[in-house]
């Protein structure tokens, strides 16, 4: 599948993360995070979001975080439908 | 537990923003898109936002801490958002920081009165860096000089000309913003054919970090008050701090300003700032043409009074060519309206 056009899901809110997904031009999976918990789970957040990409087959897609400290669900969430707004 | 309502401001609650603004110590100025938070009959909050710039934004002091700035702030991003703008700044003062940080927000540079933070996908590093690549300079040691070339002068051509004899190599940015009478695309190409014979000097766009409304929102607009100090410092620091390093600057030429005020306290700012981040300044006099200083002003007020002798000691012929060309009338007829 193909990123075709900018999109966004989410909020600032606590416990939520806002995510925009957009065509990544240089190729391959770029991820740009912001997180408040980034020193104990930055690596296990953009984890996330990279297995929710490979889940769709996409392998070009440029991406930027800001977490508010949000749960596994909610970022697979997250991502899984600004990519489907993407789409 | 309020049902409070975030929308657009209506025409007749601009008042009451107003108030709620002078209360914070801020005005209501250029701004293409307001917001309110309104319970009841009140309004307890706005924000909003013109281009890239979130600014004027203020929650009423009874109702700090409830995630109210949140909510404002929020509905601003997703406008700017639908508006195909995902790349922001807010000017803030320190005490509101962290409630920009709590939205992903990155402090570019925090001085004394002003801070200034990005936002959405806007990355100062990656985008100096970025710049830096797509200029094709090498890592030699460089002269730069910041121009607007509002238009291209012989006054621009000489300081250029001097930087380049002196320098190894030297980077011109042209002020990207496009707030001035002549459209950035003029004012960078007439700029590079004007110098495509000095082979050691490159011309580029200045991007969003050099003289823009992120950066120096006060030099678009001539008002002189203490906030222009604020951003003079802040536009020298991010100057020095980001850009100097990158591209491996280490003199900054800049022509003297006998006429606006701000120009003036901008370079003041830079003689004072640069050489910290160890960027010489040097002040290179105007020259003067039968008596008058070589300016763009100078140059704008001959092409409003359609004096087009004259204009010919004060401009190469690049822009003379281009003035006389079909392609200039919409900015001619611009000039000719301005008061």
């Amino acid at each position: 599948m193909e990123i075709k056009r900018i999109a966004k899901c989410g909020t600032f809110e606590s416990n939520d993360i806002y995510v925009i997904v957009e065509p990544n031009s240089d190729g391959g999976v770029e991820i740009n995070l912001e997180s408040i918990v980034m020193k104990q789970f930055g690596e296990q957040i953009k984890k996330t979001i990279d297995e929710t990409v490979k889940s769709f087959g996409i392998k070009s897609i440029k991406i930027t975080a800001k977490d508010r400290g949000a749960l596994d669900y909610t970022i697979k969430s997250r991502v899984e439908t600004a990519i489907k707004r993407a789409l | 537990m309020y049902d409070v309502l975030i929308r657009r401001a209506e025409y007749e609650e601009f008042d009451d923003v107003k108030r709620l603004l002078a209360d914070n110590d801020l005005t209501l100025e250029d701004a293409e898109y307001t917001a309110i938070a309104k319970l009841n009959e009140d309004i307890i909050g706005t924000c909003s936002f013109s281009g890239k710039i979130i600014k004027c934004f203020a929650v009423r002091e009874d109702y700090k801490g409830e995630g109210l700035s949140l909510k404002l702030v929020t509905h601003i991003i997703d406008e700017m958002f639908e508006r195909g703008i995902y790349e922001y700044f807010v000017f803030t003062k320190p005490e509101n920081i962290n409630i920009f940080k709590s939205m992903g927000f990155k402090i570019v540079h925090s001085a004394y009165k002003v801070c200034l933070l990005e936002g959405g996908k806007s990355d100062i590093n990656k985008s100096i860096d970025e710049m830096f690549k797509k200029s094709g300079l090498g890592y030699e040691k460089k002269s730069a000089l910041v121009m607007n070339c509002n238009p291209f002068t012989l006054g621009h051509r000489y300081i250029i000309e001097k930087a380049s004899k002196e320098s190894e190599s030297v980077v011109v940015f042209i002020v990207k913003e496009d707030k001035s009478v002549f459209p950035f695309d003029i004012r960078y190409s007439l700029v590079k054919e004007g110098v495509s014979d000095l082979k050691n000097v490159k011309v580029i766009s200045g991007g969003d970090y050099i003289i823009s409304s992120a950066t120096f929102p006060s030099y678009f607009i001539k008002q002189l008050d203490d906030r222009i100090d604020a951003y003079t410092n802040l536009d020298a620091h991010i100057f020095g701090k980001y850009i100097a390093p990158v591209f491996n600057i280490v003199k900054r030429y800049v022509g003297t300003e006998p006429f606006c005020k701000v120009t003036e306290k901008y370079n003041n700012a830079l003689l004072k700032i640069l050489p910290s981040y160890n960027v010489e300044v040097e002040l290179v006099e105007r020259i003067k043409n039968s008596g008058n200083i070589v300016s763009a002003s100078f140059v704008r007020n001959l092409i409003k009074k359609g004096d087009f002798n004259s204009i010919r000691n004060f401009i190469p012929d690049v822009t003379f060519n281009y003035l006389v060309s079909e392609k200039a009338k919409g900015v001619i007829e611009r000039i000719e309206n301005e008061k």
